[in-house]
């Protein structure tokens, strides 16, 4: 347990455990907050599962996690560790279950008065296109060896099938595909898991929902994204389905079999990793990029469906019904990024689980057109809360290895929260509020209430206020998808 | 094992859902300890309610140990789940000897 007096606050956002907190911690572990996220954060066993992401082998710096943290599986929620390569490890744990979990924002020319006399059809367009909720397949069949075809080539495998522009891919994290990635490496039954659902929303915390720009902070950075105010946009928030959990667990299941031969004595089982170097470390990377090649191509096809649907009901009707990809971020991730740490340039392997890459002004991953602002950052809220577009900065790149929050993050279980919240209620309430609900299942609806989630508006100050990223433009929903 | 199961499915199915065993598939794991062969079990009928909507209510098991299970599972296809059941996860995982048996504590992504 982890106590007030066991940590300092070192900066206005920035709170820190030092390393001689606990003997096995080999890095001080920080986390951001201000005075009232710190008192949910301390509800939650959160702060001791980011202490032991302090203990990884080749941990350099400090264990991190964004204001959004909470309480996860080994890792907390919102938990940033960077491992030094070659030794360092890499930890499934550390990625998490659904891997390349992410976001996706298209945005329309359209102005909200333009849509509103169609938003209600158009919702209901998008949940009949885009298969939702549990056992749901998708549309996309694949041909024998697709699959593997798809999960070596993300995004490039859905331009080629006609499901993406070049303009999509380029304004996509790593342009939709990781290289490196190894179907070979990806098991039978996780493939099993997949080849069904391509294109498919699942259920839990996954939605699209319809919004509307209701405030720029940011000129000219909203400016180069191609966003204004009273503009229409689209998010898509969803990962790697079946195959990224099917993934992670095979994964942890054969780390479990090899910590032993490395050495490796861990406080908790679901932190089970390998050194980068060993054939285990190796493998699950291959099939992590996998995962993830396959949840950018996922995202991609439901991009592809959403078009259709504005397509759909909105052709002939409206001036411009075109979708253009304004940015696609992962936030449940590893990564191998060349960081400057002390002075030092470093290779290291970069877990983010719930947490965004951001980063800075500058950096050549950026595509031509973000590279002046910096690296969009998308951080959905709660349903029928504000979410915000922000932009990657320099101390983003020297304070968190270039990371930032990801969403608002739970207050509440799920459990709790279907006990406190009735669906049916919550969907008249959202109605009420002009906001149009399409949803498979009232009590999922309710474990997503905003009440089960912190007020994201919070989590962007501290960020904001931190520095480790920069508010670009909110949107408000006018539609929600959900599974 | 056999109640970690209808837990499972407790959580899984609709209440009143009939039970019939008109589908049967075979199952043969090998853990490193009783907690993974646990999450091992589990996460097999958790594959088969995603992937055929296959929902299973009698086992005849072939044999077991801590670390080794054999069985067949009997069940039925369902048109709807309550709840998707994602992975079985290490977390919190536990089995502990009580004064009325075993007790197993198992979280699921879900």
């Amino acid at each position: 347990m982890v106590n007030i007096h066991d940590f300092n606050q070192i900066e206005e956002y920035v709170y820190e455990i030092p390393a001689s907190f606990r003997e096995d911690m080999r890095v001080p572990a920080r986390f951001y907050a201000d005075a009232v996220l710190l008192e949910g954060i301390k509800n939650d066993r959160s702060l001791e599962q980011l202490v032991n992401t302090a203990t990884l082998p080749g941990a350099v710096k400090y264990a991190l996690a964004m204001p959004d943290i909470h309480q996860g599986y080994g890792f907390p929620i919102g938990g940033v560790v960077a491992t030094e390569l070659p030794d360092g490890v890499i930890s499934p744990g550390g990625v998490g279950y659904d891997i390349n979990c992410g976001v996706r924002l298209l945005a329309t020319r359209l102005e909200q008065e333009e849509i509103n006399p169609y938003l209600d059809i158009l919702a209901s367009s998008i949940y009949a296109n885009c298969p939702s909720g549990v056992g749901q397949g998708g549309h996309v069949k694949l041909k024998s060896g697709e699959l593997d075809r798809l999960l070596e080539l993300g995004s490039t495998w859905a331009l080629k099938r006609g499901f993406a522009t070049e303009a999509d891919l380029e304004r996509t994290e790593e342009n939709g595909c990781l290289e490196g990635a190894d179907a070979g490496k990806v098991s039978p039954r996780a493939k099993d898991r997949g080849k069904g659902q391509v294109g498919t929303l699942g259920a839990g915390n996954h939605f699209i929902e319809i919004d509307v720009v209701d405030r720029v902070l940011d000129e000219t950075a909203a400016g180069r994204m191609g966003l204004f105010e009273n503009q229409i946009v689209v998010q898509i928030h969803c990962g790697s389905r079946g195959l990224g959990h099917q993934v992670c667990s095979d994964y942890v299941k054969r780390f479990q079999k090899s910590i032993h031969r490395y050495g490796l004595n861990l406080p908790d089982r679901e932190l089970v990793c390998a050194p980068l170097s060993s054939p285990e470390g190796r493998d699950y990377l291959a099939a992590m990029k996998g995962a993830a090649n396959y949840a950018f191509a996922n995202r991609q096809v439901l991009a592809g469906h959403i078009r259709h649907s504005f397509e759909q009901t909105l052709a002939g009707k409206v001036r411009h019904h075109q979708l253009y990809q304004i940015y696609d971020i992962a936030h449940n991730m590893a990564k191998v990024e060349t960081h400057i740490v002390d002075g030092r340039q470093l290779k290291l392997c970069v877990h983010r689980k719930g947490a965004t890459r951001a980063f800075g002004p500058g950096s050549r991953e950026l595509p031509a057109a973000y590279r002046a602002i910096g690296q969009p950052v998308l951080v959905p809220g709660s349903m029928g809360t504000e979410s915000w577009v922000l932009v990657g900065t320099q101390n983003s790149m020297t304070q968190t290895f270039g990371s930032t929050c990801h969403g608002a993050g739970r207050s509440m279980s799920r459990k709790k929260a279907k006990k406190s919240v009735n669906g049916a209620g919550l969907r008249d309430q959202l109605e009420s509020r002009g906001i149009h609900v399409r949803a498979g299942s009232m009590s999922g609806l309710a474990e997503e209430a905003p009440a089960a989630y912190k007020d994201v508006n919070r989590v962007v100050d501290v960020v904001h206020g931190a520095g480790i990223a920069r508010k670009v433009a909110r949107l408000t929903p006018v539609a929600v998808i959900k599974g | 094992m056999l109640n970690a199961a209808r837990g499972m499915n407790s959580l899984m199915v609709p209440k009143h859902t009939p039970c019939s065993e008109n589908q049967e598939k075979f199952v043969e794991l090998e853990a490193m300890d009783s907690e993974s062969l646990l999450v091992d079990w589990l996460s097999e009928l958790a594959y088969w309610a995603e992937i055929e909507m296959l929902v299973f209510h009698k086992f005849k098991i072939e044999g077991v140990s801590s670390t080794h299970l054999r069985a067949i599972m009997y069940g039925t296809r369902v048109a709807q789940l309550e709840k998707h059941i994602k992975a079985v996860t290490y977390h919190n995982l536990q089995i502990v000897q009580t004064e009325n048996g075993l007790t197993a504590t198992v979280v699921f992504d879900v």
